[in-house]
């Protein structure tokens, strides 16, 4: 019963999402006026190098300093996992928990997340494709989240501005993690979830209707 | 075969493609296959986003300019506002991430604030203007950009880092930072896609 728009002839707006009648494989949305295809064109290829970008991306972001502290002429600089022990020597378990949460373990859940889908899709395993939609949907909310760390860098770089007595600079590895971010960001983005359900054996009705 | 595509509605997920139910607002249009949100209807969706749109392009200047917080240490007194962040970070040489804070906690939420504004406007007033439909197409593009609510927490925990450093003074700016990322949240609570694409569609013609 449940029968796909593209399998109709049909193709939803990205933008607008109004269903147009498809005439062409590339055409544009009689309401918004957006070129589009029924399906994002060439999408796992385009997700796979983005996540392969994100994750190669993902090792300088943690071997380089994120910020670097200068106090009475002493330099000292620290990565994100250096700041995250730092926080819990000192006994602020929350906080060292949502700065490793976000700067850890969503980029890589992202990534690893990412490489499952991908996977799922070349290799059309049609197992619990309920649970894999949601996995993309949850993959694409907190994309942004893991940006933290590097908004936490820049404000105390910009408070901590007293001169020689003592300063914080904003180092290489915010750099490399903003990147590492967006590589995120954009994979997410690239991916059409759509294409998942698009390999879904036909159930007995549509067999016998076909 | 002409089919009339206006009752028709896809799902984004899976692309089911199903007849638009009747719905009344409080209620939510599901997928029959994935189970995702089809679309909500809200209400008095017009007049709420243009109400949250404006409040929130008025807050925008004060939240960027206003000191969000400072320290004292050492006799010293240093505060800092937003705008004054990426200022020091282009004088460092920080471009990528001056660019990265500027384009993902003011530029995008303004454009879509913006957007929400402008659009709701034009729709009340019955105004044509064909860029309307570029600056809609972006709102829906610059969905997952915003980042308010992550430099929000990045201010929280950054303060938590500092209190053990020096005395830290809280800055008018952090009230205005979250009085515009409350507007940024309602926007998109409010904002009923469906029935600005078709009122709009409606004006065109």
């Amino acid at each position: 019963m449940n029968k796909t728009a593209l399998s109709l002839g049909f193709g939803s707006c990205p933008r607008c999402q109004k269903v147009n009648k498809m005439h062409n494989e590339r055409q544009q949305c009689s309401r918004c006026h957006y070129w589009f295809h029924a399906r994002k064109p060439n999408s796992i290829q385009k997700t796979m190098a983005w996540t392969i970008t994100a994750l190669v991306l993902f090792v300088p972001a943690n071997l380089y300093p994120m910020m670097v502290l200068n106090t009475l002429g002493k330099t000292e600089s620290s990565t994100i996992l250096q700041g995250i022990s730092a926080f819990v020597q000192v006994g602020h378990y929350p906080i060292a928990i949502i700065i490793f949460i976000a700067s850890f373990i969503i980029p890589l859940g992202k990534i690893i997340g990412l490489f499952i889908l991908i996977y799922n899709v070349k290799h059309k395993t049609n197992i619990n494709l309920k649970r894999q939609s949601h996995l993309f949907h949850i993959v694409e909310k907190i994309g942004p989240w893991s940006m933290l760390d590097v908004f936490v860098v820049v404000v105390m770089a910009s408070v901590v501005n007293l001169g020689f007595l003592s300063n914080i600079e904003v180092a290489i590895g915010a750099s490399y993690f903003a990147l590492m971010v967006i590589a995120t960001l954009m994979a997410a983005n690239s991916f059409d979830p759509r294409l998942l359900w698009d390999n879904k054996p036909l159930t007995k009705e549509q067999v016998y209707e076909q | 075969m002409q089919v009339n595509t206006d009752t028709l509605i896809a799902c984004q997920l899976c692309d089911t493609l199903v007849n638009i139910p009747q719905i009344s607002s409080g209620e939510k249009a599901i997928c029959p296959c994935c189970q995702s949100v089809l679309y909500v209807p809200k209400k008095h969706s017009l007049e709420r986003t243009q109400a949250i749109s404006l409040a929130g392009l008025l807050l925008l200047l004060p939240a960027t300019q206003l000191p969000l917080m400072g320290i004292y240490a050492a006799g010293k007194y240093h505060q800092t506002s937003l705008l004054e962040c990426i200022t020091l970070l282009t004088n460092n040489g920080f471009y990528l991430i001056a660019f990265c804070v500027l384009i993902f906690t003011i530029v995008v939420p303004a454009v879509r604030l913006f957007t929400a504004f402008y659009l709701t406007y034009c729709l009340q007033r019955n105004i044509n203007k064909p860029f309307l439909m570029v600056f809609f197409r972006s709102y829906h593009l610059l969905d997952n950009w915003a980042m308010i609510h992550v430099f929000f927490l990045g201010v929280i925990v950054s303060l938590y880092k500092l209190v053990d450093i020096a005395d830290v003074a809280i800055g008018a700016g952090i009230a205005s930072l979250v009085m515009l990322l409350m507007c940024s949240t309602m926007l998109s609570v409010c904002i009923d896609y469906r029935y600005l694409w078709t009122e709009l569609e409606r004006s065109h013609e």
